[in-house]
């Protein structure tokens, strides 16, 4: 009998569940899947503004973190059951894929319309993630596919409480490798950390060697050896791997930087225990929450040669893209020109402390945002290279300017190695 | 000849030794769940700054934050539904096919237990693409009941291969006599071989209930909806992708671990029992 009702209950219970998911779906006019959790109360509030000022719902649902999320977002694809707007992580090539697929529509033409108002609106470099060009690798028509939303950049930041107790001025942050460099002793005499970063993940040392190639370089020497046509053992890339040298001797980085893990280091930065900070700027969300009183400036990477621009990485944060099988897809788009428009990405600059995508908007957002957001003039990012170089001379680049830093190898042992790997894997892909 | 005082000493050395690896060993575990606790109570700037394990000011207003920002209320309810419902499902269907690949005899019968065994080599994340374009099909997707019962079927191969191994050792002369007293297979089932393997479902419960409670990534895919998403979809509205906010994670945290350490607790005897009785084969 006992066993009768239990399997009579269940039946009930399963019955009432199954049903529920059919009657409680409420069709929102647009729905955009997203990932970002710091953003979401933001975008709730924007929604809610649309919905008064238009009347059309938006329905932003939140999938979190974002490796959930791109698997969410594929399985959608596969099952045809993607939103009216939705995010794609990961690299270029995915995104082509969806494009193939015919997931994602081509924004170009509400781009260009009205003289290109919505495009003039953006950074350029932030659009040129969401763009493929003619006779691009994926087989991609020419076009935008996405509308970005925020932007980063990677760039240095100072302490200016720690700068003025070191008889610097906080206004004026080292321009120069050599300002750089003068002011490690004093920061040794004083007993503070210098320049700290995430470089035990070591990417971040990538991007940095990078900044200073390009600024050594130029962009044109630096793509072409990423294609083999040039040498790491060239003199101009020895110079890149001696700067590390230079830091570390003149005491302007800190102690245990080659094994410090990025959250340790925006530890160390919002405590003011360090004085400079290599760093992204969500760095700006960080510190805010680790110390809301800090004091601190942007600045980009110390320049160490007038014959090139300085350079940092940047594009575009997070982008939307509209679903081309959408129904809604013309509102939706309506929707992202309103969502990029000055006031909204002010809104939502000022509250997520993320940067607009929107340049014309950086007099309404804090300096310290501004400041990061100026960086996009000198942005570029592998991304839109069009070339890329091999994991393994990567891995190699990057390990050996640790090995530079704790002093147990020299630039040329370093760029030796880098090259007999580099020269190792395109006589592989020859071979192929 | 060595003397009382030489054992009294020897017994006391290695008592002290053992009790040291044992605390150690404690203090390892407790730690975290006391950071966690800790960590509830303080601001976000205080978790940077102030590394003591009693915080200056307590902030028990992240408890109710926690609650309202991660909308709590709804997701609780879900996981208590769903993991009453998996595993029931899971011990119901488990035991059943356990005892019926122990002790009935069918063609087909190694094979379909070695696909069984075959299905716990198969990580879930790899399955998830298939699990949504199947519910899709069934128009299961976004309703708890294909979440369930896609749960159910993840929890049954390690919960059969379980009980299996203790109905083989279970004693046939008990199945006779209960056919002697007219009892039919499923009788069987249910009056004698249930009862007897308590033990052994106590850990199934336990490992299954632990698995459904703390599952997301699944239910992040298959549901669109957020008011059918578990107890645990919520807790990763606190952590983003460059910002945590440790003290609402951390008391998001403390709400949800408490149901599970209940249940631990609570069959803590029997699973004991359930391990030292071999249930955990192999």
């Amino acid at each position: 009998m006992l066993f009768k009702n239990v399997f009579l209950g269940i039946f009930v219970l399963f019955s009432v569940l199954g049903c529920s998911g059919q009657k409680t779906d409420s069709k929102p006019a647009i729905s955009i899947w997203h990932w970002m959790t710091d953003r979401d109360a933001a975008f709730q509030e924007l929604a809610k503004k649309y919905e008064t000022l238009t009347g059309i719902r938006v329905n932003f649902e939140l999938y979190a973190p974002s490796d959930a999320y791109s698997q969410k977002i594929r399985a959608a694809a596969q099952g045809i059951n993607l939103p009216d707007v939705f995010g794609i992580l990961g690299e270029k090539r995915d995104f082509a894929s969806f494009i193939k697929a015919g997931h994602i529509l081509d924004l170009t033409f509400y781009m260009d319309a009205n003289n290109n108002i919505w495009k003039n609106n953006f950074f350029p470099k932030a659009l040129a993630v969401n763009e493929f060009t003619a006779g691009n690798s994926y087989g991609i028509n020419p076009g935008i596919y996405g509308a970005p939303i925020d932007i980063m950049t990677i760039q240095m930041v100072y302490n200016k409480k720690l700068f003025s107790q070191l008889g610097l001025n906080p206004n004026r942050p080292p321009k120069t490798l050599q300002e750089f460099l003068d002011i490690g002793p004093k920061i040794q005499a004083a007993g503070m950390q210098g320049l700290v970063s995430g470089w035990g993940e070591v990417w971040m040392i990538d991007c940095l060697a990078n900044d200073f190639a390009f600024n050594i370089m130029g962009k044109d020497k630096v793509l072409a050896t990423i294609r083999g046509e040039v040498s790491y053992t060239d003199p101009d890339w020895i110079k890149v791997f001696s700067i590390f040298k230079q830091m570390q001797g003149s005491g302007v980085l800190a102690k245990g930087l080659v094994t410090m893990i990025n959250k340790s280091a925006e530890q160390l930065f919002a405590n003011e225990k360090a004085v400079f900070a290599f760093n992204g700027s969500w760095c700006v969300n960080v510190y805010k929450g680790m110390n809301p009183s800090l004091e601190y400036g942007a600045m980009l990477p110390p320049q160490v040669s007038d014959k090139y621009p300085v350079s940092i990485w940047g594009g575009a944060g997070s982008s939307f893209m509209v679903n081309a099988r959408s129904k809604n897809k013309e509102e939706a788009v309506k929707f992202l020109i309103w969502l990029t428009d000055q006031e909204q990405q002010a809104y939502l600059s000022k509250v997520t402390n993320n940067l607009p995508a929107n340049k014309n908007c950086l007099a309404k957002i804090p300096e310290v945002l501004a400041q990061f957001a100026r960086g996009m003039d000198y942005a570029t990012h592998p991304n839109i290279w069009g070339v890329s170089e091999f994991s393994l001379v990567i891995e190699a680049f990057d390990r050996g300017i640790q090995s530079i830093i704790i002093g147990e190898k020299t630039p040329e042992q370093v760029a030796s190695e880098v090259q007999q790997i580099k020269e190792r894997e395109l006589d592989k892909r020859k071979a192929r | 000849m060595k003397n009382s005082f030489y054992y009294k000493s020897k017994k006391f050395v290695v008592n002290t030794l053992i009790h040291i690896l044992l605390i150690s060993v404690a203090v390892t575990c407790l730690y975290p769940l006391l950071w966690m606790i800790v960590s509830s109570l303080k601001t976000q700037d205080m978790i940077f700054k102030d590394i003591s394990l009693i915080p200056h000011q307590f902030h028990f207003e992240n408890y109710t934050q926690a609650w309202k920002e991660g909308g709590f209320g709804g997701n609780f309810f879900n996981s208590i539904v769903y993991t009453v419902s998996v595993v029931f499902g899971i011990v119901i269907i488990s035991s059943m096919a356990a005892y019926a690949f122990s002790r009935l005899r069918f063609v087909g019968s190694k094979f379909l237990f070695i696909m069984f065994m075959a299905a716990m080599m198969i990580p879930i994340p790899g399955s998830f693409v298939a699990l949504y374009v199947l519910l899709n099909k069934l128009h299961l997707r976004n309703t708890p009941i294909g979440y369930i019962l896609c749960m159910i079927n993840v929890g049954l191969s390690t919960s059969i291969f379980l009980l299996k191994t203790f109905f083989d050792k279970m004693p046939k002369e008990l199945e006779d006599a209960a056919r002697i007293d007219g009892c039919s297979k499923i009788g069987i089932w249910w009056h004698v071989a249930l009862p007897l393997a308590k033990p052994v479902l106590a850990v199934v419960i336990v490992f299954n209930a632990l698995a459904v409670w703390n599952e997301y990534i699944l239910a992040l895919i298959i549901f669109d909806n957020r008011k059918f998403m578990p107890l645990q979809v919520a807790l990763q509205s606190f952590q983003g992708e460059f910002v945590t906010n440790y003290p609402l994670l951390m008391a998001g945290l403390t709400i949800t671990a408490l149901p599970i350490i209940l249940v631990y607790l609570f069959m803590q005897k029997y699973i004991i029992k359930g391990v030292t009785q071999g249930a955990v084969v192999g």
